[in-house]
């Protein structure tokens, strides 16, 4: 009788919760996302905890990211750092590695961040719902709205280049086609698709706002230049980067 | 224990545990912002060395580093290489270091070229 008590008791309390998962997309975040990544804030406020970091935080995505990109990229998940989250991981620097190959002394990446990406992939109708629970996030509001694109100062691709390799650095770090640029960035080539031009304006401009402890400088970017080089990377995006192969 | 034995312990603790803690902070801080581009081990052979047209700087290259002052350093970290006549890859990093860690990363960094030197005493200005 207690048993059958017990799993009654059981099916009453799980079931609601199970229903409700498969519909409500903060239901999903909360159940799949929330163990990886962070949906409540704050972000790290020290260096310790940043390297604590598995997954990018998702607390501010309502203002960060691109709805349509969400829901794209839930359903087909790829990499979007190609040093992965946490570097401090990903980076082999073994001495023995080093005269090896003439030229090639440096340190290289390796592990799990050389092989696609494992993340879960959502159904289309559960990422739409997760795509606007996400896009509900908004604690930093502040921050972008000062924030406008000026369309009018366009610059083509190779000035664009030149901007973000040889004034600002920011090649460096950042990849602006695959496999063409730093790795410990996330990649830029497709930052248009993916981010709100407003993020980009405020982050560059400053992202300790956003990521207190966060690897990438502030780079002192003139306000006219912070425009090209946002323009130029909506550009960047849209070209197809798979027509050379 | 006598309190004036504790009061000794307690210096000395403080005498051994003060700066390590330092250290310990400014390795990580070299391990989170510098490895990128200078190295695990701060030999300039960073990560993102190949996308890189300027090799970074070898932090255990002695002969180099100590035809620079500290000042040099500290600005280079703070305001980036162009306040130094260097590259502008080299960025400035006064917005993320507070200015204390700034200076426990220009010790870091002494301890990776120089470690002879500050045995001996050398004053690097």
């Amino acid at each position: 009788m207690k048993r059958v008590l017990i799993l009654a008791l059981l099916v009453v309390f799980s079931s609601p919760a199970l229903s409700s998962a498969g519909e409500d997309g903060a239901g999903i975040l909360k159940q799949r996302c929330a163990k990886c990544h962070d949906l409540t804030g704050p972000a790290p406020q020290t260096i310790r905890k940043l390297w604590e970091r598995d997954a990018p935080d998702l607390f501010y995505a309502g203002n960060k990211f691109r709805r349509e990109w969400l829901v794209e990229w839930m359903q087909k998940p790829v990499r979007v750092r190609p040093a992965g989250v946490n570097y401090l991981r990903t980076i082999n620097s073994s001495p023995t590695q080093k005269k090896e190959v003439e030229g090639k002394n440096y340190d290289i990446l390796w592990g799990s961040v050389l092989k696609p990406l494992r993340h879960l992939a959502l159904k289309p109708a559960e990422a739409t719902a997760v795509a606007d629970a996400l896009m509900k996030l908004k604690p930093y509001d502040k921050y972008v709205s000062g924030m406008n694109l000026d369309t009018s100062m366009k610059v083509g691709l190779d000035k664009g280049e030149v901007l973000f390799d040889k004034v600002y650095g920011c090649l460096s770090c950042h990849q602006v086609e695959p496999g063409f640029g730093g790795y410990t960035g996330a990649e830029v080539y497709t930052a248009g698709r993916r981010l709100q031009p407003e993020f980009m304006l405020s982050y560059i401009t400053r992202p300790k706002n956003w990521d207190p402890k966060i690897w990438m400088p502030n780079g002192n970017v003139k306000p006219a230049d912070l425009q090209k080089i946002v323009n130029y990377l909506i550009t960047l995006s849209k070209e197809d980067f798979n027509a050379a192969n | 224990m006598q309190p004036i034995k504790i009061l000794f312990v307690f210096a000395t603790l403080m005498f051994i545990a003060t700066p390590a803690a330092y250290a310990e902070v400014a390795f990580m801080n070299y391990k989170s912002y510098c490895m990128q581009c200078h190295g695990m081990h701060g030999k300039g052979d960073g990560v993102n060395v190949p996308a890189m047209n300027v090799r970074p700087r070898d932090h255990s290259d002695n002969k180099y580093m100590m035809t620079r002052t500290n000042t040099e350093i500290y600005k280079a970290i703070k305001f980036g290489g162009p306040a130094v006549n260097k590259s502008i890859k080299m960025p400035g990093w006064g917005d993320v270091l507070t200015e204390e860690e700034i200076n426990q990363m220009v010790g870091h960094i002494r301890t990776l070229c120089c470690e002879r030197e500050i045995l001996r005493g050398v004053n690097f200005k």
